[in-house]
């Protein structure tokens, strides 16, 4: 990638960052206080209420949740970028993967912070860290590459049908649901849960669980093939954005 | 003459009239051939809806013929438009890097430019604040300053000669004359003939997405202005 394009990355997002700042009067702050928000509720929707998990349940749960927001703001706020900068895109070449990678980086930027304070309650909770913590970096940023993935061929595809906007929060709930964020998959029948693992962010949350509960290591040829999916997502992704460029232009404005 | 650096041979551009399945497609060009040689200043001329712009976008390559042929030599060119990527929330110089950065040039080369787009854009202590706070004629002020700091191969200009107020006018219009006239290749659309006249070499004149006539400015003009009100014509002088 031409250098100009990584500073045009690295730029812009700072500025999407800095101008949701200026958007409200909390700024900043929002980036904790409305996770933290959300966890409350499914803590209190699920722990309180229906009293499900053990004893682990708030970390499982607050594992699983940070860890599925990352995914979750990037498909949401990436996978419409393409759409949103249609103006622009008529008015300037240029390549439109540089659109949802500026979402992605400022939403993984959020979520180091959200990880940072989790880590924290973590430690102050009896989960005290432990070697398996260097895993955590091939983790993260296997699931960085599956969420670009995710993300590009969203942003893709949003451009010629916008009507996807309208299912694209569903379809999010319902694999949160079947991704064993709030519930534990382990009471499933093994055959099924088979299956269930073919979900690549099944495989990345329960090794985030693994690492910091449970001071595992991952099973890396598990991870190695989320890896591999991933990166040929992301290739796909990025060729689909590159071939669909000249037909968003033409889109009736 | 030099060879040409962008040749359009019988290129049509194609538009999806509507966001629905099986919506008829639309041809805002239908059949265009032009070719611009190294310090051309090409004048593009029509009715509204002729396609005048399309056809700047066709060859700025943001837009992709659907049929005929577009080669192009390797060159450079900057579709002239004021505020690209403008952020509201973020200062006059961050928006001034941003919308640099989106036109091609590298940072460091913003940053090394920022005290001349500053003094050009007269924005003075404005310059550190929030676009948001600027009126629409600081904020013009800015993207041109930002525009003109681009020096590309073949400058695509529509309609915009100008802006501001009268002083900026004066200001923004001589800069630009000045590039122009610099050697830039230049195609130029426009409304006015005055301004057609004054910065052009040749005219092309498009009518619904054809090229009806190529050649010197005032021939074109006068096949144009012929053309558009039939009964006068006979009584047009050149």
């Amino acid at each position: 990638m031409r250098l100009h394009l990584v500073e045009l990355i690295l730029f812009s997002t700072y500025a999407e960052l800095r101008a949701e700042r200026a958007r409200s009067y909390l700024g900043l702050l929002w980036w904790i206080v409305e996770p933290a928000m959300n966890m409350s509720v499914y803590y209190l929707v699920f722990a309180v209420i229906f009293r499900i998990g053990g004893p682990d349940y708030i970390p499982f749960l607050l594992i699983g949740l940070t860890l599925w927001q990352w995914f979750k703001s990037c498909i949401s706020h990436g996978g419409y970028s393409i759409w949103q900068q249609l103006p622009l895109i008529r008015q300037v070449k240029l390549p439109l993967q540089v659109f949802p990678s500026v979402q992605i980086l400022a939403d993984t930027v959020k979520f180091l912070c959200i990880l940072a304070i989790l880590l924290v309650v973590l430690w102050s909770t009896g989960y005290p860290p432990t070697a398996a913590y260097v895993a955590l970096l091939p983790v993260l940023l296997v699931e960085l590459i599956f969420v670009a993935a995710c993300t590009y061929v969203v942003a893709a595809v949003v451009p010629l049908v916008p009507d996807l906007r309208f299912i694209i929060e569903q379809v999010l709930q319902v694999v949160m649901f079947l991704s064993g964020i709030v519930f534990s998959l382990d009471g499933l029948p093994p055959a099924l849960r088979r299956w269930f693992e073919l979900n690549p962010i099944v495989e990345l949350v329960d090794a985030g669980r693994g690492i910091l509960m449970r001071g595992e290591w991952p099973d890396w040829f598990a991870l190695g093939r989320v890896a591999l999916i991933s990166l040929a997502l992301y290739a796909f992704g990025s060729l689909l954005i590159t071939r669909l460029t000249p037909r968003y232009v033409k889109l009736p404005t | 003459m030099s060879d040409p650096i962008i040749r359009l041979e019988n290129v049509g551009v194609a538009f999806n009239a509507q966001l629905r399945v099986g919506s008829p497609r639309f041809w805002a060009l239908e059949d265009v051939s032009l070719s611009l040689a190294p310090g051309d200043r090409l004048g593009v001329v029509g009715r509204n809806g002729s396609g005048k712009s399309t056809l700047l976008r066709t060859i700025a390559g943001i837009i992709t013929p659907d049929r005929g042929r577009l080669t192009r030599a390797p060159v450079s060119c900057q579709l002239l438009s004021l505020a690209l990527g403008f952020v509201p929330h973020l200062s006059g110089r961050d928006n001034a890097v941003l919308s640099g950065l989106m036109l091609g040039l590298r940072r460091r080369e913003i940053m090394q430019r920022l005290p001349a787009i500053l003094e050009f854009s007269e924005l003075g202590d404005f310059f550190d604040q929030p676009i948001s706070s600027y009126s629409t004629g600081m904020t013009m002020r800015l993207g041109f300053s930002v525009a003109m700091q681009v020096e590309p191969d073949v400058l695509l200009i529509d309609e915009v000669l100008s802006v501001g107020d009268t002083e900026f006018q004066q200001k923004s219009g001589d800069a630009l004359r000045e590039r122009i006239h610099g050697g830039t290749t230049v195609v130029f659309v426009s409304h006015g003939d005055a301004q057609i006249r004054q910065v052009c070499d040749r005219a092309l004149w498009i009518e619904h997405g054809r090229s009806m006539m190529q050649g010197p400015v005032d021939a074109v003009l006068a096949a144009y202005h012929a053309a558009a009100s039939p009964a006068s014509a006979p009584l047009a002088g050149p």
